[in-house]
């Protein structure tokens, strides 16, 4: 049921009409890339603004080929998702530990974890670069998957943690004296039951790596090695002027995150809510 | 068997559980932060030895003019923090008045957020040219342009609009469209009897109620401006024109991997780490008060 309104009926359209105003300008530069994208170089000076007169499709095969969007595309849809599975699995076992189980020190390491949860990538960076470069993990997706794994993991583990500790202790109390073992008990009682919480985080942990760039930039060095982001990213100096081009790409860059929302859309929401409100 | 192990304790097993994760911290959190704080009193460059300089580098950082420039920046970036927090509260309270179709003006103005800070400042690079698209119709209006990317003034606060402002707002609508219907309805009927408007129920229940959500809101802004603007800084301007849109951020990155001076880097990741630290333990009061 909805709650007693306080704008009464003229004022909602009033309010309809800011809101369509508001929706619509932020639409435009969206807009104006798709539409750029089927322009040629001459037609995007000649008419910057209004819809191509033709839909010729030559930019986003170049994008796609040449400026190597495509394998851009390839090496995030496969690196991505396996960061993701190692996110997971990090994230899901600390915070059981975290929730669950009793230790000494568990206070201060899960203060630990909260506050090395925002430091930026810059802050770690020159240091993290060495150590994968001694690691001899330059260029490699092993070598960006275990950065984005270590710098995304506090926040997971801060929401598999608080959603730990509000399951009820009999669930462990029970196995444990049927004989279980924490292992056990955790894939086979409480990850079942965490599952819309550990759908949420994978979410989360799929766009943040998806999203990355100052790590991607730093190790990713061998240009066919690349993210879809820092492909995007670099290509700002590469194709210099061709804007036409350039639209193109972000089209296609654009496909992914918006699929991802249009199939997983609770739980891109919930992903919002997550790390704080709770009331 | 179970009786003679201490309840409070389950041995070493926790350990082999956050294993993995306090490995990757040490390795990849700790132990670079430690390393920069050492670095910061020496001569690197980020490879070979170091030559211990005391506070050289401090000096030499206050006596920098893009050190100054950055501060600036960010306090300029902070400025739009109450902007943001002041548009997306309202709008979030005019959807949530239930008007039609709020759940697809949500949607859409969330799209920023998933596309992510590269895609967007690419297609503002585009958009906001000194040749683009708005400054074409600027001047078809308006009969002027407007240096948006070209210009430092313009440059920073272009960053806060587009950023901290408008990429915000459909995060911060979903999160206080959450909070708010949260909010016990009978509030509203009384506010509604008691004949009080939009703006006085808004003022007198709708902020009282979500005053929680919006400290959070505040305090991860502050992260925000802080240690998340990198990547679209460094797309749309790269720090520029001159040292338009440079932060610390950027000024680390500049010193350690453009001008390989990765100890004179150090010292402006101590100043970023203060500010850091200082947030976090913000944003760790206000996690604990939730979980009481």
């Amino acid at each position: 049921m909805k709650r007693a309104s306080a704008i009464n009926a003229p004022s909602r359209v009033l309010v309809q009409v800011l809101l369509i105003i508001l929706v619509v300008a932020s639409l435009v530069p969206l807009y104006n890339v798709v539409a750029a994208s089927f322009k040629s170089a001459d037609e995007f000076v000649e008419n910057t603004i209004l819809p191509p007169k033709s839909l010729i499709v030559d930019n986003y095969v170049y994008a796609a080929i040449s400026a190597r969007l495509l394998r851009y595309a390839l090496n995030s849809l496969i690196l991505v998702p396996l960061g993701v599975l190692f996110y997971l699995a990090v994230c899901i076992s600390a915070g059981y530990a975290f929730g669950k189980m009793r230790f000494r020190a568990k206070r201060l390491l899960f203060l630990l974890v909260l506050f090395l949860m925002i430091f930026p990538q810059l802050l770690l960076a020159t240091q993290v670069f060495r150590l994968i470069s001694l690691l001899n993990l330059t260029s490699t997706g092993f070598g960006v998957i275990l950065t984005w794994v270590a710098y995304f993991a506090p926040f997971g583990t801060y929401i598999m943690t608080t959603y730990f500790t509000d399951m009820p202790y009999e669930l462990v109390e029970a196995a444990r004296i049927d004989g279980a073992s924490h292992a056990r008990i955790l894939v086979s009682v409480m990850t079942p039951l965490a599952m819309p919480m550990i759908a949420t985080i994978a979410i989360i942990g799929f766009q943040s790596m998806w999203n990355e760039l100052p790590f991607s930039l730093l190790i990713l060095q061998d240009a066919t090695s690349r993210t879809l982001t820092l492909g995007i990213a670099m290509m700002r100096g590469e194709f210099g002027l061709r804007v036409p081009i350039q639209s193109a790409a972000l089209v296609i860059a654009m496909a992914v995150p918006l699929v991802i929302f249009l199939i997983f859309q609770r739980h891109v929401t919930l992903g919002v809510t997550a790390g704080a409100i709770k009331e | 068997m179970m009786g003679h192990r201490r309840l409070d304790n389950d041995g070493i097993a926790p350990f082999l559980f956050l294993g993995p994760l306090l490995v990757l911290l040490a390795a990849f959190i700790l132990y670079p932060v430690a390393m920069n704080l050492v670095a910061s009193f020496s001569e690197w460059k980020g490879y070979g030895p170091m030559k211990w300089i005391g506070l050289a580098n401090y000096h030499a950082m206050l006596g920098d003019k893009s050190f100054w420039i950055s501060i600036s920046n960010t306090a300029i970036l902070a400025c739009y923090i109450p902007v943001s927090t002041v548009v997306t509260v309202f709008v979030a309270a005019l959807l949530s008045e239930g008007i039609r179709g709020w759940q697809v003006y949500r949607a859409i103005l969330f799209i920023p957020n998933l596309l992510g800070p590269v895609i967007i400042a690419v297609v503002f690079s585009i958009f906001l040219r000194d040749d683009g698209p708005l400054n074409l119709a600027l001047k078809w209006i308006t009969g002027s342009t407007r240096p948006f990317l070209t210009s430092p003034v313009y440059a920073i606060n272009t960053v806060g609009i587009v950023q901290v402002v408008w990429v915000h707002l459909g995060f911060g609508l979903i999160y206080f469209l959450a909070a708010m219907s949260g909010i016990d309805r009978s509030m509203y009927e009384a506010a509604l009897i008691d004949g009080a408007g939009f703006w006085r129920t808004l003022a007198s229940v709708t902020v009282p109620s979500i005053r929680f959500a919006m400290e959070f809101w505040v305090v991860f802004s502050f992260i925000e401006v802080f240690a998340r603007m990198f990547s679209f800084i460094y797309t749309l301007t790269q720090g520029g024109p001159g040292y338009g849109t440079f932060t610390l951020e950027y000024g680390i990155f500049v010193q350690a991997f453009v001008n390989f001076h990765s100890g004179y880097s150090g010292a402006w990741s101590t100043v970023l780490f203060l500010f850091c630290a200082a947030i976090s333990v913000a944003q760790i009061r206000l996690m604990r008060r939730r979980s009481l």
